[in-house]
């Protein structure tokens, strides 16, 4: 089988390659009318994952905090950080040491440590594989969310959902492949640009799906039309496309458009269907946190996440916390507070996590899904304060933080990497994303190195020239 | 002790292989070179010379250097010449131990096999690695960077097919394939094909007719001239230029701030295609234009494609984030440079040599040392002449105001005291909770709820104006409110607005409102507008009727048992209902909103026209008090009540003033700008030294590297010649020289190539940005040196270049699919039909409005904005508006243009967002996409318009609407079948219906 990459070493050898390599740029034509299987030769081996739902905390998670456990902290609380060398964060206010509001304890079979910020996650704890030791290229929360997203702290590289579309195609022709539900609050910073298909055809990009009556933008007309109309007006334009059709003889690119109509009708039935949760039944509910005001918003959006991806949905992220800025915060930017920040977000998202965790298995998914909890990056074991004092607040960390994954084959209960004794920066087995990145692709039977798309000049990877995979498997 | 020994073994094969290198080789010839030098040197650089040089080379070996080479590193020598089994460096080649990373192929290793058997003897010392291509990378010898090749136009068979020599050399290569051109296009087909190539719009009907009834060769050579004479050339080349540009309207990255005043650049480019600038003018001004203009408007804005790409504006504090935000903002300048005037991926040389491309990692330096003193910045250019324009303006619009009010004076004070008269036995008004007035500011004149404008809303002649995207938003309420009574006299600017809101109250998230809400659910309708509908139900009132200038009075009360009223004018409005309950808003975090239906702003929550007066009361008001509250209007007189009393002459003496009023103040807007005309451009500031950085780590700082350009590019001197303290304007006029000269063959190559490629849908490289070896071949080298030439002979003007692609057989080819040919060559690279496209973005939008008879012809100046900017502490949100406006209705290239601002329909027709230079769009169909273009609410409301073009010029019957459609829509009549289908869908459903299927047609938008 034919790899683009293998195309353009043929190219070199004369026209017939790159007459071969246009055709299949052309076939951007059928993309996503006929097409679902995604590049050729993909995946390049037997994939453990087959879906994925990545809940994204906005702001920064204070690992500290949650998911990982430095009793050292209890012992420095008060104290100076013992360094010669000046933190370089982002408001420049280095404060005394704290330790951590919420009491950390051994879970489950597995043992891992998991403080009470997550009580119910804490629960699932066996089936986590927790990395401990993250870390970022950067400490702003715009450039870092990219990075998560795309390897790059630029715009215009695609994000990690784009790439598997693209490798992958989709498992259903009536739904998008990569689909993103923000927090109610509002979008992350970047906004849309986390979401991009960058470069990638714009098929690939992530599509928002919203409550309410519209729930993916233009799904249905802007206004009521007449009674009837709307019928007619799609049988009179698929006689018109018709016989042009038959004037102008077999072209793909016709045939394409015809199909994108059919396939637009069948879109405009499964979105409404999917998102309508009112048949799930009240014990479903309750374990996402429906009946709770504080869980209603997130645990919407983990139950469609579930129902998106049994119907075929490649790619699901969801996102807890809107906007960094404003007051009171509605995000994990726990620069003022960390003990009620944090406790204020955990509750929106603690429930219908562990619930998503909990349905996911119960109903055997779990096998071949991937579960992502990520962060884009974590935060600083002294305060934000005066030099001589211990605040309340954390400030950004880019050298050490935790996100876990569950399902798709990993070795679940385990932790890797760790990070120094105080939890500022990743000591053993330090993590960047890049390698983060290539251990996902892994998991989707997809070789990082080999999924390439050439744009002015070079072919693009999602891990650049970087990537390790985690040895995270069973 | 030990490399002693080393010395004492390797002596003899210095001594043996040395002088049989020299006399073996026939001597280095630049042309030829040795079989070393050709094949063995640039594999050992492709795949050794990563790790083997420099002055810590791995294991000790360096193999760039004959002598260091033969003498080995730690392992001892390793290469016995003509003993490769005596070799180390064959047994670690044959073992697959190295090189490590590349895996060579066999035939390589035979090379290098092959090359130690014959002796191993060397050449050019030390290894110049770009000097010859391999089948891994480019050398210096590589097909564009060659001088243009002096080729003569091919003779044919089909002779008759030729107009022009592009058709000979395309012909050559198809007969070549057994194959031929197809039959020209028919001539409605071949307008229409023209008029969205060269303008990115439909062609008048009457032109395609007029084609049609004398298809000649001077006509449609007439056809060609007078399209590109046409204003819409330039806007719609522009557009494709931007595109390269990286054109965006903010700073993209974290903040993402909107840049209102880079437009300058997008008008300069589209004046500059449309004059015809030639070409590497065209490329130097905006290399150099401030510079080269000496600071003039024009320059500065043509310099505006220097910093037309993102900008990093949170760099952090260290030394190394700073020099690390600096070196990415060049990086990103020289990328573009590279890409855009000579297809080379310069950028790729930022942390090591180009690993494809014939660029040493010095030479990328070089390139950013030429461009040093290049910063983001703004410039602000004052112009004495618009100064002196606007006082004079200025001093109209007082004159004139002093006369309207004379002229009304008398009618005003008689309405005022018929007013008086009729009021003497109403009962007084209610009293009030709040009461705004807008007269002058935003204060309320009961309480302390004073108003905050709010992005465009602005205070003018007595009245709140709403644009669409600014409201006005008061403090939190102090006391809890819970029965309550909403009040306003609105104007509204056009009634098919739907969901603004006059007054809302609201808790400050916008969670839970009850507000004045026009036309959200019913058209031209008031209701009272709530959370998710929860207390909104149809008054079933009547339909609004009055648009600005007249104003209406609208009141909402809310009883504590759910009842909820409208009124009109003083009078109910509709009937009452029963809502779910009465939802009581709590003090401190309630506020009022005005022109927004709720918080967050954005959407179709924003009303558009006047706000005269608004009130406020904490209970709920009878009707009588409404009634009272109304005829208590106060000063305000409306506009039928003045012209009422006005006399025929006085109307119309009114009518002009006020007339002359509106062009005045469009006017005194533009001059306002260009009298202090601020543009986004080049802060020109001495360039600092430039150093290369090893691996391109700013921390890490190799020699001081001077301003030049790169060897290979052949032709050119790639010294600059300037010392080391020369100033930004010498550093970029010599590069722009450098880029421009007439002896560069690939500048004239990228852009020929480049302009073909929006003629054709493919270049004839289809990799426009990238010429080298990462991009595609030419399909047809000789013609891209002959149209290179040309383009230089005809002195780099564009329009001629058009004009012989536009009038090539090859151009005006039928588009139908042939068996035969498919078989072939079915991807078209030989050009034996010509490929159908589906339209632009653009091109779609554009053509909608001018279908519909709404295009704003409107040229230049700031962008129309069709998103909400919403700045929050540190972040720049862009959301979406959709409003029926004029002003947004202009050609889409006039879009402010902001990234990560997207817009539904651009988006799903592969509009790409500005964040890299994009030579080539995707193509792609989707159900997105399909859905887009059904529902959209701009094919809407252009569906409308031209249901409502096609009632009027055609009128009854159906049919003839039918016949009027197609001739719009497609520039043809329909056939029988088609007319009886059409006409059966407007009896049915309007001719709306029909329009909005023609624009979702194959036919529209795909181009044949």
């Amino acid at each position: 089988m034919l790899h683009r990459r293998d195309l353009f070493d043929l190219s070199a050898r004369g026209l017939g390659a790159t007459a071969l390599l246009s055709l299949l740029e052309l076939d951007g034509w059928l993309a996503a009318a006929e097409r679902t299987t995604g590049e050729a030769g993909f995946p390049n081996f037997a994939p453990r994952a087959r879906r994925a739902v990545q809940i994204c905390l906005v702001g920064g998670l204070s690992h500290l905090d949650s998911f990982d456990y430095k009793p050292e902290l209890a012992r420095y609380h008060g104290k100076s950080l013992d360094s010669q060398e000046q933190p370089d964060i982002f408001f420049g206010k280095v404060g005394l040491i704290r330790q951590s509001d919420w009491q950390f304890r051994q879970r489950g079979e597995s043992g891992l440590w998991i403080s009470d910020l997550f009580p119910q996650v804490a629960e699932v704890a066996d089936d986590l594989t927790i990395i401990r030791s993250m870390v970022s290229d950067s400490a702003n929360h715009t450039p870092a969310l990219f990075v998560a997203n795309s390897g790059f702290q630029f715009n215009g590289f695609p994000s990690v959902g784009s790439w598997l579309s693209y490798g992958l195609g989709s498992e259903t022709q009536s739904l998008p492949t990569y689909v993103v539900l923000p927090d109610q609050r509002g979008g992350p910073n970047g906004g849309a640009s986390n979401w991009s298909s960058g470069f990638l055809p714009a098929q690939h990009q992530g599509v928002v799906l919203q409550g309410g009556p519209q729930p993916v933008r233009d799904l249905f007309p802007a206004r009521e039309l007449g009674a009837g109309s709307e019928a007619a007006t799609r049988e009179f334009l698929q006689r018109l496309n018709e016989r042009h059709r038959q004037r102008t003889g077999p072209e793909q690119a016709l045939a394409a458009r015809i199909r994108s109509y059919e396939l637009a009708a069948e879109m405009q039935l499964s979105v409404p269907e999917v998102s309508d949760l009112a048949g799930e039944p009240e014990s479903i509910r309750r374990m996402y946190g429906l009946d709770q005001e504080a869980t209603a918003d997130a645990g919407r959006r983990c139950l469609l996440a579930r129902r998106l991806l049994e119907q075929g949905v490649r790619f699901v992220q969801i996102y807890s916390g809107g906007p960094i800025a404003g007051s009171p915060r509605a995000s994990w930017d726990a620069h003022e507070n960390v003990l009620e920040n944090h406790s204020a977000e955990a509750a929106r998202i603690d429930r219908p996590v562990a619930g998503l965790l909990r349905d996911l298995k119960q109903r055997g998914m779990l096998d071949d899904t991937l579960v992502l909890f990520t962060t884009e990056f974590g935060r600083t074991p002294f305060t934000q304060s005066e030099a001589d004092q211990v605040g309340t607040g954390r400030d950004h960390n880019r050298y050490g933080f935790s996100v876990w994954m569950a399902g798709a084959g990993l070795r679940p209960g385990i932790s890797y990497g760790t990070t120094d004794e105080i939890g500022w920066k990743a000591a053993d087995k330090p993590v960047p994303w890049h390698d983060l990145h290539a251990t996902l692709l892994h998991l989707f039977g997809i070789d990082h190195e080999r999924l390439t798309y050439y744009h002015n000049g070079i072919q693009r990877r999602l891990t650049n020239v970087h990537g390790h995979v985690l040895p995270l498997c069973t | 002790m030990l490399r002693h020994w080393y010395f004492w073994v390797l002596l003899p094969l210095v001594f043996t292989a040395a002088p049989r290198a020299n006399c073996g080789a026939e001597g280095p010839d630049e042309a030829g070179g040795s079989e070393f030098d050709r094949r063995v040197a640039p594999l050992l650089a492709a795949v050794c010379l990563d790790c083997h040089q420099g002055p810590q080379p791995e294991g000790g070996l360096d193999l760039s250097r004959r002598e260091a080479a033969l003498a080995g590193g730690d392992s001892g020598p390793p290469i016995v010449a003509g003993k490769p089994a005596e070799s180390l460096m064959w047994q670690r080649i044959e073992s697959g131990e190295m090189p490590p990373k590349h895996k060579l192929s066999d035939s390589e290793k035979q090379l290098l096999r092959g090359w130690i058997e014959r002796g191993a003897r060397w050449g050019a010392d030390p290894i110049d690695p770009f000097r010859f291509g391999t089948a891994r990378r480019a050398g210096r010898d590589w097909w564009s960077l060659q001088p243009l090749a002096q080729v003569a136009v091919p003779e044919v068979r089909h002779a008759d097919r030729v107009r022009n020599p592009i058709d000979a050399f395309l012909l050559q290569a198809l007969e070549a394939q057994g194959l031929e051109f197809s039959p020209d296009a028919e001539p409605r087909v071949l307008v229409r094909r023209l008029s969205f190539d060269l303008l990115g719009l439909p062609p008048d009907p009457e032109e395609v007719e007029r084609f049609r009834r004398q298809p000649t060769e001077e006509a449609y050579s007439q056809l060609v001239d007078r399209l590109l004479d046409s204003p819409h050339y330039g806007e719609r080349w522009g557009r494709h230029w931007l595109d390269v540009a990286r054109f965006g309207e903010s700073d993209g990255f974290e903040r993402n701030n909107p840049r209102h005043t880079l437009w300058p650049y997008r008008d300069w480019v589209i004046q500059a295609l449309n004059e015809d600038l030639p070409y590497d003018q065209f490329a130097r001004w905006q290399i150099a234009g401030d510079v080269l203009s000496g600071g003039s408007a024009d320059g500065l804005a043509a310099a505006g494609f220097l910093v037309a790409g993102v900008h990093n504006t949170v760099v952090g504090s260290s030394e190394s984030m700073r020099r690390q935000a600096r070196e990415d903002e060049l990086e990103e300048i020289v990328g573009t440079l590279g890409q855009t005037f000579l297809g080379l991926t310069f950028n790729c040389g930022r942390c090591h040599d180009h690993k494809f491309d014939p660029i040493q990692q010095a030479e990328y330096y070089r390139l950013t040392a030429a461009i040093g003193g290049v910063n983001h910045g703004e410039r602000e250019v004052p112009s004495p002449e618009a100064r002196e324009q606007l006082l004079a303006v200025r001093r109209e619009l007082g004159q004139l105001a002093e006369s309207i009010r004379r002229l009304e004076q008398p009618a005003r004070r008689q309405v005022l005291e018929d007013r008086q008269a009729g009021r003497a036995s109403a009962p007084p008004p209610p009293a009030a909770l709040a009461h705004w007035e807008f007269d002058g500011d935003l204060r309320d004149s009961i309480g302390s709820l004073h108003g905050k404008p709010v992005a465009g809303a602005r205070l003018a002649d007595g009245a709140l104006l709403l644009d669409g995207t600014g409201y006005v938003e008061t403090p939190p309420l102090a006391n809890d409110l819970g029965e309550k009574t909403l009040e306003a006299w609105v104007e509204l600017d056009n009634l098919d607005q739907r969901g603004g809101a006059a007054i809302s109250v609201q808790t400050r998230d916008g969670n839970l409102f009850d507000a004045i809400v026009f036309g959200e659910r019913e058209a031209r309708h008031w209701m009272a507008g709530s959370e998710f509908f929860r207390r909104t139900a149809s008054f079933e009132g009547t339909e609004e009727h009055r648009a600005s200038p007249q104003s209406v009075h609208v009141a909402i009360v809310y009883q504590r048992d759910g009842t909820i009223r409208g009124y009109r004018d003083g009078v109910p409005y509709g009937k009452s209902y029963q809502s779910a309950g009465l939802r009581d808003f709590s003090a401190g975090t309630t506020n009022v909103v005005f022109g927004l239906r709720h918080a967050p702003p954005g959407g179709n929550k924003h009303l558009t026209g006047k706000l005269l007066r608004a009130r406020l009361y904490d209970r709920a008001l009878s009707a009588e008090q409404i009634a009272a509250s109304h005829a208590s209007a106060g000063g305000h007189v409306t506009e039928a009540e003045l012209v009422e009393r006005l006399g025929a002459e006085e109307r119309a003496e009114r009518q002009a003033l006020r007339e002359r009023r509106k062009q005045l103040l469009d006017r005194e807007q533009q001059l306002a700008m260009l009298e202090k005309l601020r543009i986004y451009t080049v802060d020109s500031r001495q360039p600092p030294a430039t150093y290369l950085l090893h691996r391109g780590n700013v921390m890490d700082r190799g020699e001081v590297v001077e301003p030049g350009g790169v060897a290979a590019v052949s032709g050119v001197d790639a010294e600059f010649h300037l010392p080391p303290d020369a100033t930004d304007a010498e550093r970029r006029k010599r590069l722009a020289m450098w880029i421009t000269d007439r002896k560069n063959g690939l500048f004239a190559r990228v852009i020929v190539n480049r302009v073909w490629h929006y003629h054709f849908g493919t270049g004839l490289v289809e990799t426009p940005n990238d010429l080298g070896f990462n991009g595609g071949r030419p399909s047809h080298p000789e013609l891209l040196d002959w149209l290179a030439a040309r383009l230089i002979q005809d002195g780099y003007r564009l329009k001629p270049l058009h004009r012989l692609i536009v009038q090539s057989t090859a151009w005006r080819q039928a588009s139908a699919w042939r068996a035969d040919a498919h078989r072939v060559d079915a991807g078209n690279r030989l050009l034996w039909r010509f490929s159908p496209r589906r339209m632009e973005a653009e091109v779609v939008r554009d053509s909608m409005l001018q279908i519909s008879g709404r295009l704003n012809p409107r040229r230049g100046g700031p962008g129309f904005q069709d998103v909400t900017i919403t700045p929050n502490n540190g972040t720049t949100y862009y959301d979406p508006i959709d409003r029926e406006d004029e002003a947004l209705n202009r050609r889409t290239v006039y879009r402010f243009w902001p990234r990560g601002g997207r817009s539904a329909l651009l988006d799903t027709f592969d509009c790409p967002d500005p964040s890299t230079t994009a030579p080539r769009r995707s193509a792609t169909t989707t159900p997105l996409q399909a859905l887009s273009l059904l529902n959209n609410p701009l094919v809407l409301r252009m569906s409308d318009h031209l249901g409502r073009r096609l009632e009027r010029e055609a009128g009854q019957p159906p049919e003839a609407q039918v016949e009027r459609a197609f001739d719009l829509v497609y520039n043809r009549p329909p056939d029988d079948e088609e007319l009886r289908l059409a006409a059966e869908l407007i009896r049915q459903h309007g001719a709306s219906t029909l329009a909005r299927a023609l624009f979702n047609s194959n036919e529209f938008v795909i181009i044949e």
